[in-house]
């Protein structure tokens, strides 16, 4: 049987919780937050979906597949590690890069934040993974 | 970045190969990557010559706080027999391993073994080597239940649940020493221990949980059960990967802590660590000799193994290190060869009982010798590399007034040749028994790879054993770098670029 209240909310609850999500990554640095954090609160609106929709569904509002997510933020991790090499630092070092004055004081862009949307993308695709194989195996609401 | 790279090489592969579909793809790119890590193990090979230690802060954090990578000549050596081990193991497993197995991550998990064992190898910090523990624990038990046969599960769950209980001990011994020292750094707890060594006996409780730890992982005598209960069930490429590395990287942390903390409390640790090593030969051997399956023989034989590099470290002299770090080395190659070619006979005769299998020599003369080359190289039999280790583990032995202790480890290898013998008699010499008939592989499949994986491992074998001076030199210096922490201290605290 459709529910279409609750279908309209999990759409509403995925598109909110996907914004608070980024704004918990980018504040990530310097106040509570970040990427495992964010990439986990990003998953609960995809959860909420695959549970009203079914799995194929969310597969299918991902695009790609979950294995493809997980590489892609271990790469997105692997480039933020080895980029410092470029400057003759040691791998791993925090580079910032410098912006104009006016904006300086509350945007900050380095190393450690592409470290961080990295580690967001690999969370949501191991935690959909994980969902996604339950789901299938369980035969739920597919 | 030079030793970053052993942990971003198989990181990238574990990328590479969530985003490559093609089962045929990733074989390649895993010897590729095998390949490479070994160039690279190779490379630091001179480096270490010239600085003696390599030290690596990341993220230019200076040392007690950041994270330091350290490799002394040791650790170097390791690297190199790990990679050696992994790259033939790799090239074996293209073609032993089934394409269901390798399609649904073979070698993505085996890739996060060495990812792991390397970081073992390379960490400066008591934390850090935990955490490339787990990681080394999770893909090997992935690895065991791949492909979810019921012999496979039993053999998994037993060794996941002796594990876990492992880094149960290490996490709480790495938490008491923290709360006691407030370090992890490994340098920086050794350099402090030193200054306050009456308070050692204070120490004693957390050091116990974590050489318990790995004395489970390293499967030294009253802790081995997990062993001898899984190794046998996953397939063949991957048990020879998990002889061949994982109870090693047990056996190096103790020696790395033995001569970094325990040596402070010699009166203690020094009888124990011997006994246990004994014990681990003497009754490692006497299980192997009361067994009927060819890998679970081997399997008895890594125990036993074990206890002789623990006496070597035991005896803790110049000469008995290095014949530890010479037996280990040895023993790496040895032993994987011993698996590869137990797979081979597994592959053709599709069972490892030695009762029902006989005429294998007849049927394939070149793995006849193979094994032949590595069992016996086990057994200590001159001109093989084992040979070499058993004598280096006796002189020390009776250089260092443990008279008793040696004719045990001789006894011992006495008896290691009775049930390699035993293994070559049963497959490789005698009929095939009249009243078990077992059902021949319809057709002959092609193993040439598998082949040259272990011709290349028997060449190394012998080679080690003819031209053991350089070796053994090499692991004589190791051990008195060993010997001597106040360099490691030095080099990891006052690190410069």
């Amino acid at each position: 049987m459709r529910n279409l209240i609750l279908e309209k909310i999990a759409i509403i609850y995925l598109r909110a919780i996907l914004i608070v999500s980024v704004w918990l990554l980018l504040r990530g640095h310097n106040e509570p937050g970040g990427g495992f954090i964010a990439g986990i609160i990003a998953s609960t609106g995809f959860i909420l979906y695959a549970i009203v929709y079914g799995s194929t569904a969310v597969e299918k509002t991902l695009r790609y597949n979950t294995r493809n997510w997980i590489g892609s933020g271990l790469l997105i991790i692997l480039i933020a590690v080895v980029l410092p090499l470029i400057w003759g630092k040691p791998a791993m070092t925090s580079i910032w890069m410098t912006l104009p004055d006016s904006i300086s004081s509350y945007v900050h862009i380095g190393t450690p934040l592409l470290f961080d949307i990295g580690v967001y993308v690999a969370v949501i695709g191991i935690i959909l993974s994980i969902i996604i194989t339950i789901m299938d195996v369980l035969k739920w609401n597919s | 970045m030079i030793l970053l790279a052993h942990i971003l090489l198989p990181f990238t592969y574990i990328l590479l190969a969530l985003l490559i579909k093609k089962a045929s793809i990733k074989s390649r790119l895993a010897v590729l990557f095998a390949t490479f890590n070994l160039l690279w193990a190779l490379a630091l090979l001179p480096i270490v010559q010239f600085k003696d230690i390599i030290v690596v802060q990341v993220g230019g954090w200076a040392a007690p706080y950041g994270i330091s990578l350290v490799a002394d000549r040791f650790s170097v050596f390791m690297l190199i027999m790990t990679a050696i081990v992994f790259f033939l193991v790799t090239i074996y497993a293209t073609q032993s391993v089934d394409k269901a197995r390798r399609k649904s991550g073979h070698f993505f998990f085996t890739f996060g073994i060495l990812m792991g064992v390397n970081g073992s190898f390379i960490a400066g910090d008591i934390f850090n080597l935990y955490v490339w523990y787990e990681v080394m624990l999770m893909s090997s038990f992935i690895l065991m239940s791949l492909g979810g046969e019921r012999a496979q599960m039993e053999g998994s769950i037993k060794y996941l649940i002796l594990n876990l209980i492992s880094a149960l001990f290490f996490v709480s011994g790495v938490g008491l020493l923290y709360g006691n020292l407030g370090t992890l750094n490994m340098a920086d707890l050794s350099a402090i221990i030193s200054e306050k060594s009456h308070m050692l006996t204070h120490l004693n409780p957390a050091l116990i949980l974590m050489v318990v730890s790995f004395a489970i992982k390293g499967a030294l005598v009253p802790f081995f059960f997990w062993l001898p209960a899984s190794y046998h069930t996953p397939p063949p490429a991957v048990s020879a990967l998990l002889a061949g590395l994982l109870t090693k990287v047990g056996i190096y942390s103790l020696i790395r802590f033995y001569t970094l903390f325990l040596y402070h409390d010699a009166p203690f640790w020094n009888q124990l660590i011997l006994w246990m090593g004994v014990l681990s030969m003497v009754i490692g051997v006497f299980a192997a000799s009361s067994q009927f399956d060819f890998r679970k023989i081997l399997s008895f034989h890594i125990i036993s193994q074990v206890g002789y590099v623990v006496i070597g470290l035991g005896f803790y002299t110049v000469s008995g290190i290095a014949a530890a770090i010479f037996f280990l080395a040895h023993n790496m190659l040895s032993k994987t060869n011993a698996f590869l070619v137990a797979g081979w006979v597994k592959r053709q005769k599709g069972t490892l009982n030695l009762k029902t299998l006989g005429e294998v020599y007849k049927e394939s003369p070149v793995w006849g010798v193979l094994f032949f080359i590595s069992a016996f190289s086990l057994a200590g039999l001159p001109p093989l590399s084992g040979f070499i280790g058993k004598y280096l583990i006796i002189k020390a032995g009776i250089e260092a007034n443990y008279i008793v202790v040696a004719l045990i480890a001789l006894f011992v290898g006495l008896f290691t040749l009775f049930s390699m013998v035993k293994i070559w008699l049963e497959v490789f010499w005698k009929d095939v028994p009249k009243d078990r008939v077992v059902k021949i592989p319809e057709k002959k499949r092609k193993s040439q790879y598998m082949l040259t994986a272990s011709i290349i491992m028997a060449i190394l074998i012998v080679a080690m054993g003819l031209w053991a001076q350089p070796i053994v030199t090499y692991c004589e210096q190791a051990a008195v770098d060993l010997l001597n922490p106040e360099l490691y201290i030095d080099r990891v605290l006052n690190f410069s670029r």
